[in-house]
């Protein structure tokens, strides 16, 4: 082959060196976990840095969104419409209040939302706290039990595995969109005269999100468990007479790491973007903030108050590109082999 | 693009308007503040029994066309059944153009107040003394869409069909015929009770003749709903097929329905203008679409593209209001639509009239009509009472003197005098419509800060599922509840009998005091010219006494018409766009 | 050969047997009778003590094994189905009539069919348009800066929730620009008025076809640096053949099989009905039906509708399966 391969990865669009096997640097990173390695690739890419430093953000603002709002003096209580919006525009916001129509002022910085006259900053912050923690939270099961089914299947094989597979297999031709839509008013259904409703819809939305999230990350597992129960450090586990759990937990785990943290890696922004889409069709949070609520809302205002919009569209695709890319760069790190 | 009314969405915030509406009795006009637009007024209710054939001709109407009626967040009938027809919208739609009755409404092209004249029958009909016997003398030149002449045993045997509640127990019938009909109560109707003689209709020649079992002034109004005209015999018209495609007798006949979705209507060649005192065919054809995306229509009435020239939509979006009002001009109609909303205390429950009163202070009007998408002042005005303005024999009168308005203090002072700080109230809102949620959270705020500890359940099913459900288990938890009414026709009896006597069937509020439950019955027996003011005052006693129910707001309606659309009207009876003059300029 | 493709079938036919199941027993025990919605709505909200007269004829009443058996008999023989006090008649493949427009559920959906395939081919073939010849291009000038743009770019394109991406074109191009030909978007039957289809689909399809284009440039690029990099390609040059020749006969014939794979299951998705682009663009296929009866609680609909995508996904795996397995000789079903 004539052509150098250049490494096709989000980190060759940086200035990343590319490294010689042969060469002398090479030599010395070899005694590196591949963890670290990958970490230390990682640290060079500026656009996942960039990413991660967008997440973290994001992410501080999910766990201080009550301090932040207290500090800007803005909160998500319900407003008196008709001491903020004006008639005789259409029901915007009146000019001394903000946009579209005035200027920007302190008292609440994203302006405030037509029809309800809720504060757009505090809603903004509280939606992003909605959107991480629904998807951590989705992300938590899905990954638990991804991880479970896909051991059990890869190591124990046979009946379990046959079984176990069909399932995968069962719960991949479900429609998503269809079966989230079904399944979540169900359940708010059960609990709608419950005192903490609004974090039961929360829960209800996790656990809808997450059963039918797992199965990437179980087949991921199984493959991983197929080929790396055949390898000689697990056949001496066995001969050796290494109970399963340990032969599980001490020698399969570690070498599962990679396909893992890479699954998360993606399955965290699917999970915003799932959350906010809900939203957007009228399903999942209805009590409380989310962005993807706030877009369909204010899809209706596009002419007249397109600021209203952008606010959480911005927030949403921020949010799920810098986990996406993030997500991508982690993936090529670990696997050195990646090319797209 | 469906927007923010999926299908389930639409019976939120509206809720349904189940009665159709009738025009009204003395001279009262409102106007909408923040606007310098009159409302097309339901006024003068005149009737015109000598009123034939053809029907007058409206001033530069040209012939031909296609209308495309957009009826955004409206599911429509789900049956085209004349029998069942009782909505705004399937009985403006079928009565103006596929189904005639006894009787039917024009609206007078001076004044715009709707008159009431023959359609089927030849006269307004003739009652005896007691208005115990009436008697409609059925025309012979009108005809099916199939060319067979409508008979008076197809006449009658429609209204017998109004009779079973069983059959069709959403019908006009369970609440006119089976009360005022002879043997109504007992009669099951042609379905139910197969074969079983009725006698309370009866025909000869051309005549049919009703007999009553208490005396009913109201029966020529009650003609012009399409419950009162005929259906063929026997099996042609057997339910519930014969909703999805009922035989038309009117201008139009039905080429395609689907339910929530959309109807087409086409010429019926066979309709002869002699025959109809009140209709027109300028229009080639009709097609409604129900369920329309309320931000998608209002986008394409006001772009004037060559598609919605042709095109009427019955509403428009709060926030387009005012770029609406700007740019249509008369292509605009503010049409009042005798419709009151009302919240209804549980009277068994809330037994103190000082806490029906607080709930009155402490309802934000203005705040909930902003978060639920309404205009304040145009589409919700304030109400006194339950009879909307334009009724015959509505008063003017306000409970506490003055407008009841938002007003926490005064609502504690309430609550305090009645010893009931931190009263809880228990109510249920749609949770599907985000209007809905939204409009909920301001209803709770205003009643905390009142003083009121506010429960509010979520439900995934239209409220009145809830509320009109004796037996629903979260109904029985319930302490506040609500409805919305419009009237059938100009009378008070359409409106204060069907929600406040005892054991109605939209009496959410379980109001039940014998006293006026006697009143009412006393009313219809007065002589017809004083049976008004008899309703006004009834009105005025039940507010002052027992405040059993808090109207929020008298509703209106907004109707936008194309540029092409000749005569742009509303319909004062019905509450809807006045299909019957309607044309398209060529 | 054969085997595996009755092994498969056989699989396939228990994962629809257990999604049925599933999607029977969810409203079955589900917290509101669907009897309940169906009866308010024929009552206008009057259904008081009529409920028991619709659970019993809608069978509610009986053991949820039975009337499941009921359901799939009917799917194969047909049945005849009572509401109330009316009997409607379901000819096979019977999914039951929908408690909106007691019409058979199955002929609705072939009468939606045209819509949503509409949007699939549509969005399918920019799929392959766009994807492959970029793809492509972008593998020939690997490592170049273009190459490089044109892959970061894309990545950035589809980290994008698509349901954004898709409500941007509409707001813009239809709300804000009031852009000619796609200002009504829709779907308007090609046979009677193929102008105003194109025009209605037309936002659409781009709308797809773009952010569903940027996965196929990733294939594409991806296998056909692969596919240069083989020695037979190697051979083809040392042969001397025009550099055309090597690219596009040798080379892309063996890049296009992954690619092919993919395609096959993405159209059997778009097929079962695209949720977010029906519901956006107004497109009143399958997706935007199911998505209304899910909201009104119509079970025989969303029952039908959840059942024809899982077997457009089977299906659609299958055949893949089978093409990849003619393509590449190398693969062998067992």
């Amino acid at each position: 082959m004539s052509q150098p391969t250049a490494p096709e990865t989000l980190g060759s669009l940086t200035d990343e060196t590319p490294v010689d096997p042969n060469s002398k640097a090479s030599q010395e990173i070899a005694g590196k976990s591949p963890l670290r390695i990958a970490a230390g690739r990682l640290l060079k890419d500026k656009i996942a840095m960039a990413c991660a430093f967008v997440i973290l953000f994001f992410i501080l603002i999910a766990i201080f969104a009550g301090v932040i709002s207290d500090f800007f003096g803005v909160n998500t209580d319900t407003q008196s419409p008709s001491q903020f919006l004006d008639v005789l525009n259409g029901g915007m916001p009146k000019p001394e209040y903000g946009p579209p129509n005035g200027g920007f002022t302190m008292d609440h910085p994203f302006g405030i939302a037509p029809r309800s006259a809720d504060d757009n900053l505090a809603y903004w912050l509280y939606g992003a706290r909605t959107s991480l923690m629904i998807a951590t939270g989705a992300t938590l099961f899905a990954t638990i039990v991804g991880i479970v089914v896909g051991l059990l299947a890869g190591f124990l094989g046979g009946v379990v595995d046959r079984v176990l597979s069909f399932f995968v297999d069962t719960f991949l031709t479900v429609p998503f969109i269809l079966a989230a839509l079904t399944i979540a008013p169900i359940l708010n259904e059960r609990f709608n005269d419950s005192d903490n409703y609004p974090t039961i819809q929360k829960f209800s939305l996790v656990a809808v999100l997450a059963l039918f999230g797992w199965m990437g990350m179980a087949r991921l597992i199984r493959g991983e468990v197929l080929s790396l129960r055949e390898r000689e450090f697990v056949q001496a586990a066995r001969v050796l007479g290494m109970p399963t759990s340990r032969i599980l937990f001490k020698e399969l785990m570690p070498n599962l790491a990679a396909p893992i943290i890479i699954s998360v890696s993606l399955m965290l922004p699917a999970f915003v973007a799932a959350e906010a889409g809900l939203a957007f069709l009228g399903i999942g949070v209805t009590d409380g903030a989310s962005w993807g609520r706030t877009i369909s809302f204010a899809t209706t205002y596009f002419e007249q108050y397109p600021l209203y919009l952008w606010e959480p569209l911005i927030g949403v695709v921020l949010l799920v590109l810098s986990l996406n890319l993030l997500g991508d760069a982690i993936r090529d790190a670990l696997d050195p082999k990646t090319r797209r | 693009m469906k927007r923010n009314k999926p299908l389930a969405l639409v019976a939120g915030v509206a809720l349904l308007s189940l009665a159709a509406c009738g025009g009204g009795g003395d001279d009262s006009s409102s106007s909408g503040s923040g606007s310098d637009r009159s409302f097309g007024e339901q006024t003068g209710g005149t009737k015109d029994a000598k009123r034939q054939g053809p029907a007058a001709e409206v001033d530069g109407a040209t012939a031909g066309g296609t209308v495309t009626v957009y009826l955004p967040g409206d599911p429509g009938p789900n049956s085209l059944d004349p029998t069942d027809g009782w909505s705004v919208t399937g009985n403006s739609i079928q009565q103006a153009l596929t189904h005639r009755s006894l009787t039917q409404y024009v609206r007078d092209s001076e004044t715009g107040d709707p008159v009431l004249v023959p359609d089927l029958a030849t006269d307004l009909g003739t009652a005896n003394e007691d208005y115990t016997e009436w008697t409609f003398t059925i025309r012979d030149d009108a005809t099916w869409e199939d060319g067979k002449p409508v008979t008076a045993e197809e006449v009658a045997f429609g209204m017998q069909r109004s009779l079973d509640a069983d059959t069709f127990p959403s019908g006009p019938g369970t609440e006119y015929s089976k009360q005022y009909f002879l043997d109504g109560d007992s009669y099951g109707g042609p379905y139910t009770d197969k074969g079983k003689k009725y006698d309370g209709i009866t025909v000869n020649g051309q005549d049919v003749t009703i007999k009553m079992a208490t005396p009913f002034p109201d029966m020529d109004y009650w003609g012009a709903f399409m419950a009162m005209g005929p259906a063929p015999l026997g099996n042609a018209s057997k339910p519930p097929n014969y909703g999805q495609d009922p035989l038309s007798n009117g201008p139009y006949m039905i080429e395609d329905f689907q339910p929530n979705q959309e109807l087409t209507l086409v010429k019926n060649e066979q309709w002869d203008p002699n025959s109809d005192p009140g209709r027109h065919q300028y229009v080639d054809k009709w097609v409604f679409k129900f369920n329309q995306d309320q931000a998608k229509v209002d986008q394409i009435m006001l772009s004037d593209n060559t598609d919605s020239q042709t095109a009427i939509s019955t509403a428009l979006g709060s926030d387009k209001y005012t770029e609406a009002n700007d740019a249509l001009g008369d292509r605009l109609v503010q049409q009042t639509s005798q419709c009151v909303s009302t919240l209804t205390p549980d009277y068994t429950k809330i037994t103190d009239i000082n806490v029906r009163k607080a709930l009155a202070y402490a309802y934000p009007y203005e705040d909930v009509w902003f978060a639920t998408g309404e205009v304040p002042g145009v589409t919700r005005i304030p109400a006194n009472s339950v009879m909307p303005p334009g009724m015959a024999g509505k008063k003017d009168f306000q409970v506490d003197g003055e407008q009841i308005t938002y007003n926490p203090e005064k609502a504690k002072e309430l609550l305090a005098e009645a010893g009931e700080e931190g009263y809880e109230i228990t109510m249920v809102y749609y949770e599907v419509d985000p209007l809905a949620v939204a409009g909920q959270k301001q209803i709770t705020k205003g009643f905390e800060e009142a003083g009121f500890k506010v429960k509010a359940i979520p439900v995934q099913v239209s409220p009145y599922d809830i509320w009109l459900d004796p037996d629903n288990k979260t109904n029985k938890q319930l302490n506040l509840r609500g409805v919305n009414w419009c009237s059938d026709w100009p009378a008070g009896s359409t409106m204060l009998p069907p929600l406040l006597k005892t054991d109605a069937v939209y009496n959410t509020a379980q109001f039940s005091e014998d006293a006026i439950d006697q009143k009412m019955k006393d009313i219809a027996t007065l002589p017809l010219d004083e049976q008004g003011d008899a309703w006004g005052a009834l009105d005025e006693e039940i507010m002052t006494d027992y405040f059993p129910i808090i109207p929020t707001a008298f509703r209106n309606d907004l109707f936008v018409f194309g540029s092409k659309i000749g005569n742009p009207t509303g319909d004062g009876a019905l509450g809807a766009p006045n299909y019957k003059d309607v044309f398209v300029m060529q | 050969m054969f085997a595996y493709l009755v092994k498969r079938l056989i699989s396939g036919a228990l994962v629809l047997t257990l999604v049925s199941m599933a999607i029977f027993l969810l409203f079955w025990y589900g917290p509101s009778s669907p009897a309940q919605t169906i009866c308010d709505r024929e009552t206008s909200n009057r259904c008081g003590n009529r409920i028991e007269i619709y659970e019993r004829t809608l069978g509610f009443d009986n053991p949820v094994h039975e009337e499941y058996l009921k359901w799939a008999k009917g799917v194969f023989v047909g049945r005849d189905i009572q509401i109330a006090s009316t009997t409607y008649e379901c000819d096979a493949p019977c999914l039951g009539v929908s408690y909106l427009t007691k019409q058979p559920v199955s002929e609705e959906l072939v009468e939606r069919l045209p819509a949503t395939v509409s949007v699939a081919i549509g969005g399918a073939f920019l799929y392959l348009l766009f994807g492959i010849p970029i793809g492509v291009a972008a593998a020939r000038r690997r490592g170049s800066v273009a190459d490089k743009a044109l892959v970061s770019s894309f990545l950035f394109l589809s980290s994008i929730p698509y349901y954004l991406f898709a409500l941007l074109t509409w707001l813009y191009l239809t709300v804000l620009w009031e852009a000619p030909f796609v200002s009504d978007t829709g779907y308007f039957p090609i046979t009677e008025n193929p102008a105003k289809w194109f025009g209605g689909m037309f936002l659409a399809w781009v709308a797809l076809g773009i952010f569903g284009c940027t996965q196929y440039t990733r294939y594409s690029r991806g296998s056909m640096v692969e596919a240069l990099s083989e020695d037979y390609i190697r051979t083809a040059r040392a042969k001397g053949l025009p550099e055309r020749t090597v690219v596009y006969k040798h080379g892309l014939r063996a890049a296009l099989v992954p690619v092919v794979t993919i395609f096959g299951i993405d159209f059997g998705t778009l097929l079962a009905g695209t949720i977010f682009t029906e519901r956006i663009f107004d497109i009143n296929g399958i997706g935007f039906w199911s998505l209304q009866a899910v909201q009104a609680k119509d079970l025989p609909v969303v029952a039908a509708t959840a059942l024809f995508s899982a077997v457009l996904l089977i299906i659609s795996n299958l055949i893949v399966d089978v093409i990849y397995s003619v393509l590449d000789p190398r693969v062998r079903l067992s």
